[in-house]
């Protein structure tokens, strides 16, 4: 499956700046394999040692946060959208 | 720099107020040191405490998450994820984050230097409501974890 992964400003500078970067994937996990493979590195800015989402890092499929899906198991169809972004917080 | 309309200024300043006592949080966005968009976006630290715990960032041990709101922010990840793809798709630049600081004063915290370690390239607003007749706004750079304050010019249309 052919999908698109949007590539959040802080992590450009893993991908020499693409702001998307194409792979072909069945699921959540397997992009992000493909990516790192492309992009040394930048998995580890999304997962944990242990594979598990970073809890400060939200990753969507179309738009909708997969923590509500199935995680790094959500399935991924012909021309889906990844995205990833860095937790924004902060507090007094 | 960073300027902004006096709407946008007084559109801060009410999502803050209108969120007392929780802390409000948003964009900025628009071109070069110019702000042309304010996008509120909902706080959602009630349902992130493991992400502050994990980071010994916890108000206080045990507390509780439904509070959470009045002393952290944490923007919805989705609403996030959308105003973004629109700054993108509308070609303006993603300049700011904004939150508010309901009774402290408008200095980035231990907090928000923290987790702006993601989010160097783009000015840390803060709108402080500890003297609820006079707002306070400012700007700050945050890199390597030292905050730098920033002019902040509001231009009246």
């Amino acid at each position: 499956m052919a999908v698109t992964i949007l590539i959040p400003a802080p992590l450009r500078r893993f991908t020499n700046e693409q702001a998307s970067v194409q792979v072909e994937a069945g699921t959540v996990g397997e992009a992000l394999t493909k990516l790192d493979a492309q992009f040394p590195g930048i998995r580890d800015r999304i997962c944990e040692p242990d594979g598990r989402l970073r809890r400060f890092v939200s990753v969507f499929v179309n738009g909708r946060d997969v923590r509500s899906l199935e995680g790094l198991d959500t399935p991924l169809r012909e021309g889906d959208e990844v995205g990833i972004i860095p937790a924004m917080a902060g507090g007094r | 720099m960073i300027r902004l309309s006096r709407a946008h200024y007084e559109a801060i300043v009410a999502h803050a107020r209108q969120e007392v006592p929780r802390e409000c949080c948003g964009l900025l966005a628009g071109q070069g040191e110019r702000v042309e968009r304010v996008y509120p976006i909902a706080n959602r630290a009630d349902q992130a405490a493991d992400l502050f715990a994990e980071r010994d960032l916890m108000p206080r041990a045990g507390a509780d998450p439904a509070l959470l709101p009045t002393e952290r922010y944490f923007m919805d990840p989705e609403e996030l994820f959308r105003a973004l793809r629109e700054i993108e798709a509308q070609a303006l630049q993603h300049l700011a984050n904004y939150h508010s600081h309901p009774a402290t004063p408008a200095r980035p915290s231990r907090t928000d230097i923290e987790f702006a370690a993601y989010w160097p390239h783009v000015y840390h607003l803060i709108c402080s409501l500890a003297d609820p007749d006079r707002p306070d706004l400012r700007a700050f750079r945050i890199v390597d974890g030292q905050a730098t304050e920033v002019p902040i010019v509001v231009e009246d249309e």
